[in-house]
């Protein structure tokens, strides 16, 4: 085990940050209410002290932000009112770029360069909705007539749509747009920055996060949407 | 067909935390519109138990933890006896059906909200 001394460490290295961690009563209400707690030797408590101790280097090097999901039901139970997950975002964005796990990086910097995760191109997106479209008809003829309108300018709703619905999981692309059928819905997708997950907010990149959200908001502009509907 | 409703981080707790609205009502609105018969989970709305795949959990490649992290998740299921899973939110979606059968649930049905109201439609 590492011993590390108390004096050595810069208990104000976090002092700045919103989340009232050094409000911490040391309850464990936090640890008790976390499905991951036990994992990795991690629980919320720990870690809210670890960040009022200044432990930079422990906290960001941690698989533990990784692992805690950001579920609030800690700070749901805090008694203190502490932004646990606020924190574990913050932690996050700490972590150097090129150590992020997974497939995290690759698929936001993607979505920066692209306009979505995949990095799939226009005429692709527009061939696999028409695509999925017909098959509704194909499979349900009540559906007939079915179509998706892309780009429609003064449309009611717009829609963004989950990368995992063009790529692997296209039978779940039918359930809004049958809904939108049957109830006569005057709708649209955009053809370019069509992506609905912002990976910004998993990687704790706020300059990312603004701007896909950012396009989005530029797609209801310039398309004259009145309702924008965001599942993810 | 026994069916139970799954709440959100993001659209429950979350929600309600940030914007001052979580949205728990309004898909059991739905559901009983849908459905003759459905049970809640326990604890629910607010108490609710994350299913381990929100966060990017689904992104990350720690698969060993993600799977632990829904045992509590999938006791609660478990404990309604339900056939049939909503949920109106694609990561949830995902780990759920990703981690069901490590729990002996795989036969449980996972369906989105907006699947459901799509197989009510009498046209």
């Amino acid at each position: 085990m590492e011993i590390i001394e108390m004096d050595q460490l810069n208990h104000g290295r976090f002092e700045t940050w919103p989340f009232s961690h050094n409000h911490c009563l040391s309850c464990g209400l936090c640890s008790s209410s976390c499905p991951a707690s036990g994992m990795d030797e991690f629980d919320p408590r720990k870690l809210v002290r670890m960040v009022g101790l200044g432990m930079a280097e422990q906290v960001v090097e941690s698989r533990w932000p990784w692992i805690c999901t950001m579920c609030a039901k800690c700070g749901h139970v805090c008694p203190m009112e502490i932004d646990i997950p606020g924190m574990v975002r913050r932690i996050r964005g700490l972590r150097d770029r090129e150590k992020i796990p997974g497939i995290l990086r690759k698929g936001l910097e993607a979505a920066l360069k692209t306009g979505n995760n995949l990095s799939l191109p226009k005429a692709d997106f527009i061939f696999i909705l028409e695509d999925v479209a017909a098959e509704i008809a194909d499979e349900q003829p009540e559906f007939e007539g079915l179509t998706v309108p892309v780009d429609k300018e003064g449309a009611t709703i717009l829609t963004t749509i989950h990368n995992k619905l063009v790529n692997t999981h296209t039978n779940d692309l039918k359930h809004w747009w049958k809904i939108f059928h049957a109830a006569q819905e005057d709708w649209t997708v955009p053809s370019d920055n069509w992506e609905g997950t912002n990976w910004g907010l998993f990687t704790g990149d706020d300059d990312a996060m603004r701007t896909l959200t950012g396009r989005i908001v530029e797609n209801m502009e310039k398309l004259k949407a009145k309702t924008l509907l965001w599942p993810e | 067909m026994t069916a139970t409703y799954h709440d959100p981080c993001n659209y429950g707790r979350k929600a309600e935390k940030q914007f001052g609205h979580g949205f728990f009502d309004e898909p059991r609105w739905i559901l009983d519109q849908c459905m003759e018969h459905w049970v809640d989970l326990h604890p629910t709305k607010g108490d609710q138990f994350c299913c381990g795949g929100g966060g990017g959990a689904m992104t990350t490649g720690y698969h060993a933890e993600r799977i632990r992290y829904g045992r509590q998740k999938m006791a609660q299921i478990r404990a309604t006896r339900a056939e049939m899973l909503v949920v109106p939110c694609h990561s949830c979606h995902g780990q759920m059906n990703s981690i069901k059968a490590e729990y002996d649930l795989a036969g449980l049905k996972v369906k989105y909200l907006w699947e459901l109201v799509a197989d009510c439609l009498i046209l």
